[in-house]
């Protein structure tokens, strides 16, 4: 089978690595490819929105420590909890525009 | 905040999906395709991914690739969240999102916390949208967010140590920004945290 007939993905290494047999390896990564081609459609299809992303580009824009404070809180510490009360199952945290809501760590 | 909870105790099995309302992308941030975003973070790591392969491939086949309707992305991801330990969904922003569907989206996220109580919802916004969360959310957690001192002192420090006009600088002015500027911007918001004390717990 001609590999190059799927993009490549991310499962492609998996079937290189510890196997002997050419064929065998090419037939994995194909069938795997299909997989993952049919998981990123299926994302797409869910959603054309790409969160991560956007959460990379903040994650790599904050200064490390920013925000840490909220973490110390109260109110943050009981939301975080493992408790099944549902009245401490919201946390909204408001401010005004530039205040830092976004990168509250 | 995100990142703190990933980081958690490590035997904690947390499912975690995250969302940035955006006002660039309001036309595109749609309830379905925001619960779509939130339903595709956590639906890997769950059994329910074999489940919506079914719907994906019926939809295609059938229909011609038809999307799924809203009530159809809320049961779905009330299945996966019932199967995870425990689930949180952040959503920052909100008031980035058009008002209908910042609405719709509130009542669909009211409907999934109400079957799953272990589950957790964190929201930031602008002041305008309090009473919004309070319809929705008889009961919530609110925490006023202004910067602190030491935040601002913190990122001007490392502003400073990045500064390409470094012959500019002389100590006199770099101790005068950083003795000014975090007092002046922590300044401007000082009535706000005034009027709110810094723990508000309806």
């Amino acid at each position: 089978m001609d590999r190059t007939a799927y993009p490549p993905s991310i499962s492609i290494g998996d079937g290189n690595v510890d196997c002997g047999n050419v064929t065998n390896s090419h037939n994995t990564v194909n069938v795997k490819n299909v997989i993952a081609d049919e998981n990123l459609e299926i994302m797409k299809w869910l959603s054309p929105l790409d969160p991560i992303g956007r959460h990379q580009d903040v994650r790599t824009d904050r200064l490390d420590g920013v925000g840490n404070w909220l973490l110390e809180t109260n109110e943050f510490r009981e939301w975080r909890s493992n408790e099944e009360t549902a009245d401490k199952a919201v946390l909204f945290c408001y401010g005004d525009p530039g205040v830092g809501k976004t990168y509250l760590r | 905040m995100i990142d703190d909870l990933c980081n958690g105790p490590r035997d904690e099995d947390i499912a975690i999906a995250m969302f940035y309302c955006d006002y660039r992308d309001q036309q595109e941030q749609t309830t379905t395709n925001i619960i779509g975003a939130i339903l595709k973070q956590l639906v890997a790591r769950s059994g329910v991914l074999e489940d919506v392969r079914g719907a994906f491939q019926k939809e295609k086949s059938e229909f011609g690739g038809r999307g799924l309707l809203l009530s159809d992305m809320v049961q779905m991801l009330k299945q996966v969240i019932a199967m995870s330990p425990r689930a949180f969904i952040c959503i920052d922003a909100l008031d980035e999102c058009l008002p209908k569907h910042l609405l719709e989206l509130l009542v669909s996220l009211k409907d999934i916390l109400e079957g799953s109580p272990r589950t957790r919802i964190f929201f930031t916004g602008r002041p305008q949208i309090k009473g919004e969360i309070k319809r929705y959310f008889a009961a919530r957690v609110v925490v006023p967010i202004s910067p602190k001192t030491e935040d601002i002192k913190r990122y001007l420090e490392r502003r400073l140590e990045m500064d390409i006009e470094c012959d500019a600088m002389s100590d006199g002015l770099r101790a005068d920004i950083l003795r000014i500027f975090p007092q002046k911007i922590a300044g401007m918001y000082v009535t706000e945290s005034a009027v709110f004390p810094p723990c508000l717990l309806y």
